[in-house]
């Protein structure tokens, strides 16, 4: 029913001004389809906790370093880094370089980006630089993932 | 009348629900984000966060946050107490889809531009709500003390440690003392469950509170 509403209002096309106004009443349209989605997310987190349950190794032990150490998917590419740069620059050190890339200047860089990118349109084609730049930044973040499995 | 209708009738009379609700409920939501899935994102991210909530709370009345008890307590959650191992998985399961979801949708909120002015600031929410969830996954992955746990920590905590300036007293505050031990499952359990959730809470309602006064940015 809200699809149906949805159609109704996609007909008019207004592409460069601003649309607050037109589209669907957050309740019930919105809300409804709202609930559809959360449904369908809670009911996979489901299944995939019915099928693949978490799992539990042996006890913790000091005395024993076990081998591969993976840590949560999403810090890899920290630790793909940490691997992938061997390169002293002046006195600083490979390995200082190593953290502080991949943690503390990437976040800043991230915290920063609305103020590095000044260029004001929306349009994905009038974005260049910033597209670009955020593919390549993808790609880094997949390729050290990647190099931190291969080369554990 | 209906028993809704009495109910609504007798809130209305104290709270004014007639003039408060329709802004709320009427607030239309822009064509272009309804139909279009990838708003989906920040709602999934949301939605995961409720499910781990109460999944968490109900992994808090069994879970033992001591080096002799958590593991234990843990395999008991998995083998013994009704639902646990369904509960426990789902918590598991959440937490992951929530990481991805927010990585998702902060990927789309950059390649839309929707980071642009006006809403710079709720970029910069948005990038301490990453941190926030991430520490989550971090700290929580201590938690069942099994052999991953520890020595993936180990080595989490060794990286954060060498951070210039900042690591000995990021490792200091985390560790609490030379080496994992009791202090720092603790430190970890208190993280997890008291000073993340509240710092998420915080920011989640700064969040919104810009997504709704600002509008969601259109156009791609
Ligand atoms: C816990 C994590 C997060 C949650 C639950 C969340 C939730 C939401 C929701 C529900 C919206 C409305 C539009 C949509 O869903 O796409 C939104 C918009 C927005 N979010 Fe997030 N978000 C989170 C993290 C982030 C991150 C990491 C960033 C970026 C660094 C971010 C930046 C933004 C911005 C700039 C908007 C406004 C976008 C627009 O107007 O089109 N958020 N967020």
């Amino acid at each position: 029913m809200a699809m149906t509403n949805k159609e109704l209002h996609g007909t008019e096309e207004h592409e460069h001004e601003p649309v607050r106004i037109r589209g669907l009443p957050f309740f019930p349209h919105f809300l409804l389809r709202e609930v559809v989605v959360m449904c369908l997310v809670a009911g996979s987190l489901i299944l995939l906790a019915s099928v693949y349950p978490a799992g539990l190794l042996k006890p913790a032990d000091p005395f024993d370093t076990p081998s591969p150490i993976y840590p949560e998917w999403y810090f890899l590419y920290v630790f793909g880094f940490l691997k992938f740069w061997t390169y002293n620059i002046g006195p600083i050190e490979a390995k200082i370089i190593g953290v502080t890339v991949p943690m503390v200047l990437w976040y800043g860089l991230l915290i920063l980006v609305p103020f590095i990118d000044r260029n004001p349109s929306t349009d994905i084609r009038k974005r260049k630089i910033a597209v670009v730049l955020g593919i390549i930044a993808l790609l880094g973040i997949l390729y050290f993932t990647y190099y931190s499995i291969v080369y554990h | 009348m209906t028993l809704s209708k009495t109910i609504y009738k007798w809130l209305d009379d104290r709270f004014k629900l007639r003039e408060l609700l329709p802004p709320i409920v009427k607030h239309p939501a822009p064509e272009y984000a309804v139909s279009n899935p990838l708003y989906c994102l920040g709602g999934t991210a949301f939605l995961c966060f409720l499910i781990l909530a109460t999944t968490g709370i109900f992994l808090a009345m069994y879970y033992k946050p001591t080096p002799a008890e958590a593991y234990k307590s843990v395999e008991r959650i998995m083998l013994e107490v009704p639902m646990g191992s369904l509960i426990r998985s789902v918590h598991h399961w959440a937490a992951n889809t929530m990481i991805a979801a927010v990585m998702l949708h902060m990927i789309r909120v950059y390649f839309m531009g929707a980071y642009k002015r006006p809403r710079e600031l709720n970029w910069v929410v948005g990038v301490f709500l990453f941190l926030t969830t991430t520490t989550f996954g971090f700290s929580g992955y201590l938690l069942p003390w099994d052999q991953l746990a520890y020595w993936a920590t180990k080595i989490g905590t060794g990286i954060a440690g060498s951070i210039p300036v900042m690591g000995q007293y990021i490792s200091l505050i985390l560790i609490g003392g030379n080496d994992l031990g009791a202090e720092t499952l603790t430190r970890f359990y208190a993280i997890h469950v008291l000073i993340l959730p509240a710092a998420i809470i915080t920011l989640l309602l700064l969040h919104f509170l810009m997504v709704r006064i600002q509008g969601i940015s259109g156009r791609l």
